[in-house]
């Protein structure tokens, strides 16, 4: 019973349309609750991996079967999918008022949720592309209802090239189709295998184009920025956390399912990687390399995060492009916490936006001291997104650079290490800007969120810690993926992964931290008690300091670093796009100029012109 | 019981010892850079006073982030203490991956930063935006080397690695790869922030930086954190360079010769501005690590 994972959400969408007309809560609250559902559900079905369903259809002389299955993969990113929109859903009830059109977005919401069970579970391209492109809609639509001007511009640009990319998908399906009469994965499996590996490589990057887009690798990752910076506060979590990761989806079963990596696999290699899966980890390095110079640019909080995702993005696609055991777990793993570290930052950047009104890092500060619970799930978050022990962000960085390591991949690994040390710098700009320095004066009177916002970010800082300690609880699911995909797996237990150069062992981690910071506390508790003084009674080099606002360093804080990169960052690959975009309208005018001026002379011109040619063809024969 | 007893003990020990070290290293250093500029100096011992003094003085505190941080500081840096083979004390050290070090290293850093920047100070907030520059500058390098490191010896426990140099001493790193100790040198001189690589504390510029709001309690506990924080850097150097030890008074003698030198070879040079201290980290060290680094993976 596979389909009740899509049709009681799209159900449950247009419920919500018309009861949240009524009540402005019961719209998210409906949404909570299917979610909710569908988590107890896909619980239950854990481990029935023979579970499959199929319908026929005749349709203008054609058999269409539509497949879908459950496989551990489409298990763990409909899980993943359900829990994050439970959560956001929750986030959400309290923040309805902030909406323009508060009906429209549960309804999409819920419509995406139905439309990514869709996709996870379709075993045919053709239930594929339909979901798809619901979900590329409904998303759209999402995007482009945020508050900003520009919500629609950036909505518009995801949308064409995701558009773009889907007829590369459909055309390259239909070819497909053409030659094995199904839409079905296993024949164009087999039937790509024993195809000419060109033409085969050829299809399968054609269809594997809307998932590149999707996930956001360099250099189709010019419109995850502005969707993310725009998209109302309460989706972006699930854009990042979830949309982005359903491209990893994609781009696993081309490689894996559709046998994309044993059609290259005897092709030139580089170290034991054929020169194609080395190529895409290089996407992902200079991935990781543009979407940090940039984010540490950033002055708006969200767009900071947007970028951070990208480079992130890097991180996972290296993993999954040199499909070793430790490369495919510590993608899968990564790609799991950056689902959950990333949601936790945007919850909470959203519950400052719920209360300040603003994304511009400047216009805020020193909210610490009136949201400490939103600063602890930042806080954790961030430790979590850099990278450090004990949170769940080392463990899977680690696995990767083991990976990149064992390999001898130099050139990678630089790119992961230059990723993960400058994120040091983009966490810390919004944590010192918007969450420590000085308080404005107008935010004197601002208050923690409302109980509902707390719960989702206490429960993720609570995932978060969890899995930094018990990393085998996700490697229970990730080792049945890849004893699916036919990847060896990594030795693991319940709070140790077993490297390429040694374990890592969460637990000694944990009680050596817990050791050193008794000390410490000892330390500080057993001296002198110190005495408060407010934020503006501080060394000032005998300046006076009167007004807070004035006395906050947020706006450049990496200016030093930002010189390095001025003349890089003005080359942008949107600009880039944008001259395409200008030439191709110019030539388009030109042409039109030539052959559609209006004149009928013209007109009569061509005909003749052509009778001549076709005649002069047609002598020649 | 017992083993708890003999666990908590060695743990405080190998505390005690590596602050008391550090200490003694600072107050070396003060004494030679005086002699470099033809100062008398404050005797050896300065530091310990520094510290009894600081803990005995009252102290003002801008709210609960700001003792957070210092917390968090020493903690961190006492926790990573335990993951470094010292000499034949090694407490965890056998779990102790060189690359979890270098993350756990971060800890107490975010801890200062956010302590001090807590505190409201812009001054700090410059500080510590100069201080992860720079530490994108010299990072990139040392794991480069790092890579190297782990890809020749094919073990990544620092304990390992100081095995792998075994035996004669020609077979410590600084002689079989002397470039690549040369540059670690050069990074280290950067993560200790002493003087080419100092732009983040910058006394006469930026009011100290990070520490401008510490007084009291909270500039003794940063100063004792930067006592371990040197034990902790110097020991990495001698356990990757220098073969290690097998007892802790030769591990002791090797790390305070690394030390003279780091201080020396400070003290010579004018401070570098922070953009250009990176694009030298870049050039120089980060070029010749991934030359060394080619070398090896080829």
């Amino acid at each position: 019973m596979l389909t009740k994972y899509i049709f009681v959400p799209a159900a449950a969408a247009f419920a919500a349309y018309i009861l949240n007309k009524k009540n402005k809560k019961a719209g998210a609250t409906i949404t909570a609750l299917v979610s909710a559902y569908l988590l107890l559900s896909l619980a239950l079905i854990y481990g029935s991996w023979e579970l499959n369903q199929s319908f026929n259809l005749s349709l203008m002389g054609y058999q269409l079967e539509f497949l879908m299955a459950l496989t551990p993969l489409s298990w763990l990113f409909a899980v993943l999918t359900s829990a994050i929109s439970l959560l956001i859903a929750v986030f959400s009830i309290d923040s309805q008022a902030d909406f323009k059109f508060s009906s429209v977005f549960n309804l999409n919401f819920l419509l995406v949720i139905g439309s990514i069970m869709g996709v996870l579970f379709a075993r045919d391209f053709l239930t594929l592309f339909i979901f798809w492109e619901l979900m590329t809609w409904t998303s759209f639509y999402l995007i482009s209802s945020g508050k900003k001007k520009m919500a629609g511009r950036a909505a518009y640009r995801y949308l064409i090239l995701s558009a773009a990319a889907a007829y590369s998908f459909l055309m390259a399906v239909i070819f497909i189709f053409q030659q094995t009469g199904s839409f079905a994965f296993e024949p164009a499996a087999e039937f790509l295998l024993n195809n000419s590996a060109p033409q085969s490589i050829l299809l399968l990057l054609a269809i594997s184009l809307p998932f590149w887009v999707k996930a956001g690798i360099f250099p189709l990752h010019v419109w995850v920025k502005d969707a993310h910076g725009n998209a109302p506060k309460e989706f972006s979590p699930f854009l990042s956390g979830m949309l982005l990761k359903v491209g990893f989806y994609g781009l696993i079963v081309v490689f894996h399912q559709l046998s994309f990596f044993k059609i290259i696999e005897n092709t030139i290699a580089y170290r034991g990687l054929p020169l194609l899966s080395y190529l895409f980890a290089l996407l992902g390095a200079v991935t990781i390399i543009t979407g940090t110079i940039l984010a540490i640019r950033q002055e708006d909080m969200k767009k900071l995060i947007a970028y951070s995702s990208i480079s992130q993005m890097g991180y996972i696609i290296i993993g999954i492009a040199i499909a070793t055991p430790l490369g495919f777990s510590g993608s899968m793993l990564h790609l799991m916490n950056h689902l959950i570290f990333k949601s936790t930052i945007f919850l909470a950047l959203a519950a400052v936006i719920y209360r300040t009104g603003t994304t511009k890092m400047y216009e805020v500060g020193g909210l610490i001291f009136r949201m400490p619970l939103t600063f602890a799930a930042y806080l954790t978050a961030i430790i979590a997104l850099a990278g450090i022990p004990p949170t769940n962000g080392f463990i899977s960085k680690w696995v990767i650079y083991q990976a990149l390591i064992e390999k001898g991949y130099l050139f990678l690994a630089l790119a992961a290490f230059f990723g993960s040390i400058a994120s040091f710098m983009y966490v810390f700009k919004p944590l010192s800007t918007v969450f420590l320095g000085q308080l404005k004066p107008q935010h004197q009177e601002i208050k923690e969120v409302p109980l509902l916002m707390k719960i989702p970010m206490l429960i993720l800082i609570g995932v978060i810690v969890l899995f930094g300690v018990f990393p085998g609880i996700q490697m229970n699911i990730i080792s049945q993926i890849s004893g699916d995909l036919g990847i060896e797996t990594v030795n693991y237990s319940l709070y140790s992964i077993q490297g390429a150069f040694g374990a890592w062992n969460s637990l000694y981690i944990f009680n050596v931290f817990a050791a050193g910071f008794v000390i410490a506390l000892l330390v500080f508790g057993l001296a002198k008690k110190s005495k408060l003084v407010g934020l503006l009674d501080t060394y000032s080099s005998g300046e006076y300091v009167t007004d807070a606002e004035s006395y906050h360093y947020a706006y450049q804080y990496y200016r030093p670093f930002d010189r390095l990169f001025d003349n890089l960052a003005a080359k942008s690959l949107t600009g880039f796009y944008e001259t395409l975009t200008a030439n191709l309208l110019k030539s388009g005018e030109s042409f039109r100029r030539i052959f559609a001026a209006g004149r009928v002379q013209n007109y009569a011109l061509y005909s003749v012109l052509l009778f001549v040619i076709l005649a002069a063809v047609g002598w020649i024969i | 019981m017992i083993d708890l007893i003999y666990k908590i003990g060695h743990f405080l020990l190998i505390t005690v010892f590596a602050t008391a070290l550090g200490l003694l290293f600072m107050g070396i250093a003060r004494k030679i850079i005086a002699r470099i500029q033809k100062r008398y100096g404050p005797p050896v011992y300065q530091p310990y006073l520094d510290v009894l003094k600081l803990f005995g003085k009252d102290a003002i505190t801008h709210g609960f982030i700001f003792d957070f941080g210092a917390v968090m500081a020493l903690g961190g840096v006492i926790a990573t203490l335990f993951f470094i083979p010292l000499g034949s004390w090694q407490l965890y050290s056998m779990e102790g991956t060189v690359l979890l070090v270098i993350y756990l290293l971060a800890v107490a850093s975010l801890g200062m930063a956010m302590g001090t920047v807590g505190s409201g100070n812009p001054q700090a907030s410059i500080g510590i935006s100069r201080a992860l520059t720079q530490m994108l500058g010299y990072e990139l390098p040392f794991l480069v080397i790092l890579f190297s490191l782990i890809f020749r010896y094919q073990t990544s426990s620092i304990w390992g690695l100081m095995q792998a140099q075994a035996g004669s001493f020609l077979n410590w790193n600084l002689f079989a790869y002397p470039m690549m100790a040369l540059v670690a040198f050069v990074v280290l001189i950067g993560m200790m922030g002493k003087k080419p690589f100092d732009a983040m504390i910058a006394p006469s510029e930026i009011g100290s930086g990070p520490v401008v709001e510490s007084g009291g309690k909270y500039l003794g506990m940063l100063l004792l954190q930067k006592s371990i924080t040197i034990i902790i850097e110097l020991a990495l150097y001698v356990n990757l360079f220098l073969g290690g030890a097998d007892n802790i008074f030769s591990f002791s003698f090797k790390m305070l010769i690394v030390w003279i030198l780091a201080t020396m070879f400070g003290s010579l040079f004018p401070r570098f501005r922070i953009e250009d201290g990176v694009k030298f980290f870049w050039k120089w060290p980060l070029g010749i690590a991934i030359l060394q680094a080619l070398y090896i993976i080829i």
